[in-house]
């Protein structure tokens, strides 16, 4: 029986491994469990840019076995909720901040801010930034980088130009930190 | 165990492994899932040096070189693959299959109750207690948990009421959402 070999332990011979698992942009499940998850729309939306035909499947599975109403009759027997929580939303809007802060008399540094807010990895930031002015870069705090430099000027250009997602209007000037 | 759980809160450290240990934990896993025979070279190679990510309620998990975690364990128990791992070679562990009306409650990190293993949507793979198992769903073809049992698939069977496996880890908790360690 085909059932039954569904879950035989064991590589398939038919198979190649690793298989590759398509995830969904939204909820980051197989998409077959998009279905399940609280924002099923927006699990759509991206099926629909991104996988025109995974998107037509759930269309033609949307009928009258629709797995919902299968599963309105099945939850009546089950206690507890069953609530699924969706992923944490990203805190507030996407933005980097630059600012200058002053170091010793004559010295200034330059803090960066919320690069992680467009899923950039500090790490490879701070170096990149220590590369590009020559100078002291460091990942400082959770979503902070300090250059070791009064280069706050320079990042409007040097950011876009790096990471385009970001536009030179993304970056808020914060001026001068007081001491 | 990883319903609560947050990258930025839980982890307490990220340890180089010695390649002694590093051995040890290889054959232990191997040991332990002997399917995974010669893709355990490509999942975790002779060669990479992995690490250790410690976190709080004694949880460690393995990372590879590339910062993919690819097992976890609670205290010294047996090391449980990542499902992102399990995605990749689906063989290695006895497949247990839940119900459809079952899904919702395993996302949402509950324990799987035997009924949800016993209806008719539902199938094992004849299992002792303690064993870890990927949690299958009717009309699906990927897990969508990792789990410890906590009867033997016969007993399941025959009690049929109250927790068959407890649910170790399951599709978008804390590890799931993990992002790759540097
Ligand atoms: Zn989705």
């Amino acid at each position: 029986m085909a059932q039954e070999n569904k879950l035989k332990t064991g590589p398939r011979e038919s198979v190649n491994y690793p298989v590759q698992v398509v995830y969904c942009g939204n909820c980051t499940m197989p998409i077959e469990y998009c279905e399940y998850y609280p924002e099923y729309e927006k699990c759509k939306q991206w099926l629909e840019k991104n996988l025109p035909r995974e998107f037509e499947k759930v269309k033609i599975g949307d009928g009258s076995d629709s797995p919902a109403g299968d599963e309105e009759k099945k939850r009546q027997k089950r206690g507890g909720k069953g609530i699924i929580k969706t992923k944490k939303k990203e805190e507030g809007p996407k933005q980097v901040c630059v600012s200058r802060a002053p170091r010793g008399k004559k010295k200034s540094v330059t803090v960066v801010t919320g690069l992680s807010t467009f899923e950039i990895d500090l790490k490879v930031a701070a170096k990149f930034f220590g590369q590009r002015f020559a100078c002291g870069s460091s990942v400082t705090g959770e979503d902070e980088i300090v250059i070791q430099g009064d280069v706050k000027d320079d990042l409007f250009d040097v950011i876009p130009e790096k990471w385009p997602e970001i536009d030179e209007d993304l970056i808020e000037d914060l001026g001068d930190q007081k001491r | 165990m990883f319903k609560k759980f947050d990258e930025k809160e839980s982890i307490s450290g990220v340890l180089q492994l010695k390649s002694s240990v590093q051995k040890s934990i290889r054959s232990k896993i191997l040991e332990s899932y002997p399917f995974l025979d010669t893709y355990l070279e490509v999942v975790l190679p002779k060669k990479d040096a992995f690490k250790i990510v410690k976190c709080h309620d004694h949880i460690e998990i393995i990372v590879n070189s590339a910062g993919e975690q690819q097992f976890f364990r609670h205290r010294e128990g047996q090391w449980m693959p990542t499902l992102r791992l399990l995605h990749k070679y689906p063989f290695f562990l006895p497949m247990q299959q839940v119900d459809k009306g079952a899904i919702r409650f395993v996302l949402s990190g509950a324990n799987i109750m035997c009924p949800g293993l016993t209806s008719p949507g539902a199938q094992m793979t004849e299992v002792p207690k303690d064993t870890i198992v990927a949690i299958m769903a009717e009309g699906k073809d990927h897990a969508l948990a990792i789990g410890k049992t906590t009867l033997s698939t016969e007993d399941i069977a025959k009690v049929n009421k109250g927790i068959g496996v407890e649910n170790c880890h399951y599709l978008n908790d804390g590890l799931w959402q993990m992002k790759p360690i540097k």
